[in-house]
């Protein structure tokens, strides 16, 4: 075993990831405006005056009262939450539209084209939507709502492309829309005629079952949900598998614009052979995980698409639950070797899957799928590499590129680049794509590609409902201000240092003195796990080794990280962890409960959730945690930002995501206290200034932030090498740093002293002290 | 002109101001006596009804007695107000112990107990259904009142958004909007004209009846005849019609302003003219402390700062363009949010924070007022940051000084200024100095003194 790293084999320096950083750099721009980006104006800053909605001519009803929504022509819904029909209501919105903020009291949800994508999608229909909506609707729908529905939904979900007994057909009820895509050459070439072809145009006539399930029970009236459980006709014809990728080019609203449904017949399916897996007895799907499993399998076929739940919802338990249903081959994809062992464990943890038949594919475990079936867990990278590999694993992908996957389970989706996405789709055959991921911030390119690549938004959970109801922690979060020292903010205005302002606020003196009184305060009263979080590697670096604790960032090894995570799981010595950028998905870390950020990236508003989301596993009982129950809060988020920085303004953007979750961010203005802090470092103007000179002086690269692309770390990891570098002779111990101090500790009377700075100790020695 | 302070505690308060000639004459009307026991604090009422069958005057100490030890402050209030309103006259016995004693006023006293003996009568009868055909419904009559009295705020404050025109001229607007509106070409809101919107209804009223009778002189009508006539205003039934030709010339005058408030609904029949008081005339006499009638809020503030009214109001969308961007209109839905532009916007007009947090948590929708706190406490809290942080900067004089003949001269005039402790900011490649406005003088001197 050498390397960790998830992709290929050694660590070359990889030309095909070029691409991946210019798009990254891109993105950087997006969210540094993304304040304007949103949806329209909304959330505009600056005073450009917004257009104001004036929808107060629509018709309120006569019981408006009892009715939960108020729907806009220009698409906003607003819905409140303590109406009896909420949770009918919020099903419904969440299939047909894009939540905007979902709050307390009131929740806003967007219909745009995609959404409805999505709802037409999971088997609604037109004139549902627009039935149900009037039903919820306080006020007559506006005309230019009906319009848009019936505009959104005029192609979208009329053609599915369905693969039976590994035969791969074209499938609408609509035999006028099948004519016209058949015009099409291309479609047209890929047509296999059939031998028991009946009726005049040719098409197989068959019947599906209507959706079952439908949570909307309560709001159609019995006609319509005999109509919607009612046996559909549909119309199909079957192509030619080779062409597959092409006809769905050419349905995509580029061009023929009918986007294809992809639907998987499992049950129906002789040629691939099922898993001997089911779910274990004690793997019990929470209410809303059953809600996305039953959006998944709404008409007994396997839906593409993607899940959304918050992190710690249990993500896990929905894609193992999917694939002991579908019971075929399955391909899961993670972004990183740690979180493919993670899934590994899932696996076995909560389903029946023989030993044999799961295995892991990284650089580290090539490990080979025996028998005929079977669960292969392996990264993005491993797939989608370019480059030359070692024969073994030539092997390895061979054999995963020729087989027919009934699952391809795929993690974080909203971390991996399309580009990439495009890729791992064309190399492996699946029947069914099941995206998951905590954070789906809207309507980004990525977003529209996913749409498109895997299939549209199933489900999203609602992160306070699951607050509420226990499932995941309900995390206090708190923005500390903390006021720039007159020397750094001197030192930050001037033109010359534009290139260190970032180390200069994230090293202001304050910050990391609040830092030290939060890491005390949560280690010594209330005996938490905190990571604290550094995108600015020179400050992971300096804080780490000034508080004495462990860290792990892009060039720390693999077997180093695991050992790290495993002392801070198990020792009660290890209760706080340094992670740069690396530590932001993925990495499992369910015995953390605060979480201290000092640096971050600009304004992304998806790593501030991702980051949150690595505390949200709910702990402790669940009667405890509810509302009024002995711990509210369990959980604590802090954002440092130094005082009159951009910081100031990033932080705003970043925390809009979550925001818009329903949570708050309460300012917190003096840490430490003002009576205290007299123990803490940096307690003198000296020591400020020592520090000031050591930020000044570093080296230009050094300063900047860390350099991993795509927060994908598995990528980043071999960009990362090149400053190893450059980090050993400040840290003396290549990222070793946990070895030095964690076990330098707490010696027992007695026993004798550690002779002198480890940092000093020949490396000869080191082991064995260490 | 002087600012003029938004405290409409009470009506009151303004009839306690009248000279003692005028305030007999008020007494005069047994319809008003009652008025006035209805607006006393409750200890000073008790003492009226106690003494109100009584001849002859109580001594201070007798009196005292009558409370226990922890009530004399409330004592103390009470007998001001009666004395203030001149209900108690006050004498000092001749005597030896020149002991403080205090009686009834003798026409409040008979009229009083006139108007206790014999029952309430109404000042006027209302008029038979038979010549006034249907009336509007206690449910109408409210309405209309409240739009009524919208429509007048929003003329008040120049919105342009009232849908109909007032009929109160041009001068009387202005006397009601002085101190409401800053002088200025465009007049905008000013503090107290936000704190004025903030209150509630009942207070607005008094505020702007204050404002008609303080100016009634100018416009020739006697603020006696106008108070008594308010006062009596409220005698009448909510709903019920009164003949026009009731009433004297100034009366029905004013009836026609009231109108324009609210306060009453004026109708024509085929021969009689009548008007109807509404909720808003009635509860006139009703003192503001008393007036538990508070209205149910209908706002709900979000975490994430987005504000949602109930209401359909113009005048509250109006209220909330005040400090936040409006971004719907729904027929019974105002959609808000509250960035830091539209508050630094109102703090620049002299907005408080603590008055627009306030503001929000009076008017919490039934739905988050049980919450505490009903405004989500970060929404709060940086509200107030927000201001803090635009109050982090102090303006104060300073002089800058360059130009120095010598470095020598620099030299010495910055360690002049470092020993008076004025030195704020030197440039000693450029030899400019800035240093405080105190040490000014001395520094002129001092250079002045190096230049012979």
């Amino acid at each position: 075993m050498s390397h960790h790293g998830g992709y290929g084999d050694k660590g070359r320096p990889p030309k095909k990831y070029k691409a991946a950083a210019a798009k990254d750099d891109d993105d950087d721009g997006y969210y540094g405006n993304e304040a304007g980006g949103r949806g329209d104006d909304d959330y505009g800053d600056g005073e450009k005056e917004v257009k104001k909605r004036d929808f107060t001519k629509l018709e309120l009803k006569p019981d408006h009262i009892n009715r939960p929504l108020w729907a806009c022509a220009d698409g906003r819904i607003f819905l409140e939450t303590f109406s009896p029909l909420y949770k009918q209501a919020y099903d419904f919105l969440i299939a047909i539209a894009e939540p905007v903020c979902r709050p307390e009291s009131m929740h806003e949800y967007n219909l745009t084209p995609h959404s409805l994508y999505a709802a037409v999608s999971v088997g609604l229909e037109t004139e549902t939507i627009i039935a149900v909506l009037n039903k919820l609707s306080k006020t007559k729908l506006p005309k230019e709502m009906i319009d848009f529905i019936h505009e959104s939904t005029a192609n979208y979900g009329k053609v599915k492309l369905v693969l039976k007994k590994n035969k791969y057909f074209i499938e609408s009820p609509f035999p006028e829309v099948l004519k016209k895509l058949l015009k099409d050459e291309v479609i047209g070439r890929a047509r296999i005629q059939s031998e028991n072809e009946h009726g005049h145009d040719g098409f197989t006539k068959s019947k599906t079952a209507g959706e079952i399930g439908g949570s909307h029970d309560g709001l159609l009236n019995e006609a319509e949900l005999a109509a919607a459980a009612e046996d559909k006709e549909t119309h199909s014809f079957q192509i030619d598998p080779s062409q597959v990728e092409n006809v769905k080019q050419r349905c995509l609203p580029n061009a023929l614009n009918y986007p294809m449904l992809e639907e998987y017949d499992f049950r129906n399916d002789p040629v691939n052979p099922d898993i001997n897996m089911e779910l274990k007895p004690h793997a019990q799907p929470r209410p809303y995980q059953e809600k996305s499993l039953s959006k998944m399998f709404g008409n007994g076929r396997a839906r593409s698409g993607i899940i959304v739940l918050p992190c710690g919802a249990g993500k896990s338990l929905v894609g193992v639950s999917a694939a002991s249903r579908i019971r075929k081959s399955c391909l899961c994809l993670a972004t990183n070797a740690v979180s493919v062992d993670q899934w590994h464990f899932q696996f076995r943890l909560w389903s029946t899957i023989p030993d044999e038949q799961i295995c892991r594919f990284t650089s580290d475990s090539k490990e080979r799928l025996q028998g005929n079936a079977g669960v292969v867990v392996t990264t993005y990278n491993m797939v989608a590499f370019g480059g030359k590999r070692s024969e073994e694993s030539e092997k390895i992908i061979e054999e995963i590129r020729n087989r027919e996957w009934g699952l391809l389970l795929m993690d974080e989706v909203h971390v991996v680049p399309a580009h990439m996405f495009r890729k791992v789709i064309s190399l492996t055959k699946s029947h069914c794509k099941l995206g998951l991921t905590a954070t789906l911030v809207r309507e980004d390119e990525r977003i529209t590609d996913l749409n498109f690549l895997i299939g549209p938004k199933l489900y999203e959970a609602n992160w306070l409902d699951l607050v509420k109801g226990g499932f995941i922690a309900n995390v206090q979060c708190a923005e500390v201000w903390c006021p720039m020292t007159k020397e750094f903010f001197a030192e930050y205005l001037r033109r010359e240092n534009s290139k260190r302002k970032q180390a200069l606020y994230v090293m202001n003196p304050n910050k990391f003195r609040a830092c030290e009184f939060l890491i005390r305060f949560h280690e010594q009263q209330r005996g938490d796990k905190i990571i604290v979080f550094a995108d600015n590697l020179f400050a992971l670096v300096e804080y780490a080794m000034k508080l004495r604790k462990p860290m792990i960032y892009g060039a720390t090894s693999h077997a180093e990280r695991t050992k790290i995570l495993q002392a801070f799981k198990t020792s009660k010595d290890v209760n706080t962890i340094f992670l740069s950028k690396v530590g932001d998905n993925s990495i499992d870390i369910p015995e953390a409960n605060v979480i201290i950020q000092i640096s971050s990236h600009a304004g992304s508003r998806r790593q501030e959730a991702q980051r949150l989301g690595r505390i949200l596993r709910a702990k402790g009982k669940l009667e405890d945690r509810m509302a009024g129950g002995k711990e509210e809060y369990n959980a604590f988020f802090y954002s440092l930002v130094s005082t009159d920085t951009q910081e100031m303004y990033y932080s705003t953007k970043r925390q809009q995501f979550l925001i818009d979750q329903g949570y708050s961010f309460k300012v917190i203005t003096s840490l430490p206290p003002p009576d205290s802090g007299a123990e803490l470092s940096y307690h003198s103007q000296d020591e400020q200034l020592a520090l000031l000179r050591k930020v000044l002086t570093a080296k230009d690269d050094m300063v900047g932030l860390e350099q991993l692309e795509e927060d994908a770390d598995d990528i980043a990891l071999h960009k990362a090498r090149r400053f190893a570098g450059s980090m050993s002779h400040m840290s003396g111990a290549n990222g070793m740093v946990y070895m030095e101090y964690s076990t330098g500790r707490k010696l027992p009377p007695g026993s004798k002293p550690k002779p002198k700075d480890p940092n000093k100790r020949h490396n000869l020695f080191r082991k064995r002290y260490g | 002109m002087p600012q003029v302070r938004i405290i409409a505690k009470n009506f009151m308060d303004m009839v306690a101001a009248l000279p003692a000639m005028k305030l007999d004459i008020l007494y005069e009307n047994p319809f008003i006596c009652e008025a006035i026991l209805r607006s006393l604090p409750p200890l000073a009422k008790k003492y009226v009804t106690q003494m109100l069958f009584s001849e002859g005057s109580i001594t201070a100490k007798l009196l005292e007695e009558w409370v226990l030890p922890d009530g004399s402050t409330k004592h103390r209030v009470s007998i001001d107000r009666l004395v203030q309103l001149r209900i108690f006259t006050e004498s000092v016995e001749s005597g030896r112990k020149k002991e403080k004693s205090y009686r009834l006023n003798p026409t409040f006293q008979a009229n009083l107990q006139k108007r206790i003996t014999t029952g309430g009568v109404l000042p006027r009868e209302p008029m038979p259904p038979s010549l006034t055909g249907r009336l509007p419904s206690l449910e109408e009559l409210e309405k209309y009142a409240l739009e009524q009295w919208e429509c007048f705020l929003l003329h008040l404050i120049n919105s342009g958004q009232a849908e109909k025109v007032t009929s109160f001229s041009p001068s009387m607007m202005r006397v009601f909007q002085r101190g409401l509106l800053s002088q200025s070409k465009d007049p905008k809101l000013t503090e107290s004209g936000f704190q004025f919107l903030l209150m509630e209804t009942n207070a607005q009223l008094w505020y702007i009846i204050r404002e008609y009778i303080s100016n009634s002189e100018e416009r020739g009508v006697d603020p006696v005849d106008l108070i008594s006539f308010l006062l009596e205003l409220s005698f009448h039934m909510t709903g019920k019609a009164y003949n026009l030709n009731t009433l004297t010339d100034v009366q029905r005058s004013t009836l026609s302003d009231l109108a324009d408030l609210g306060l009453v609904k004026l109708q024509k029949g085929r021969n009689d003219s009548w008007f109807i008081p509404t909720k808003l005339a009635t509860n006139l006499s009703v003192s503001l402390a008393d007036s538990s009638t508070r209205k149910q809020g209908s706002i709900v503030v979000e975490t994430n700062f987005r504000v949602y009214e109930y209401s359909a109001s113009k005048l509250h969308s109006e209220i909330l363009r005040l400090f936040s961007r409006v971004e719907y209109h729904l027929p019974n839905l105002i959609v808000a949010a509250i960035t830091k532009e539209n508050l630094y916007g109102a703090f620049e007009n002299g907005i408080t924070a603590d008055q627009i947090v306030s503001f929000l948590q009076q008017n919490a929708h039934p739905r988050v007022a049980q919450r505490t706190p009903s405004v989500p406490e970060n929404v709060t809290d940086q509200i107030r940051l927000w201001e803090t942080d635009l109050n982090r900067v102090e303006m104060s004089p300073a002089h800058l000084y360059d130009d120095f003949h010598s470095r020598e001269v620099f030299e010495a005039a910055c360690d002049l200024a470092r020993e008076w402790s004025g030195l704020l900011w030197e440039d000693s490649d450029k030899m400019r100095v800035v240093v405080k406005a105190e040490i000014h003088q001395n520094m002129r001197d001092f250079i002045r003194g190096q230049r012979q």
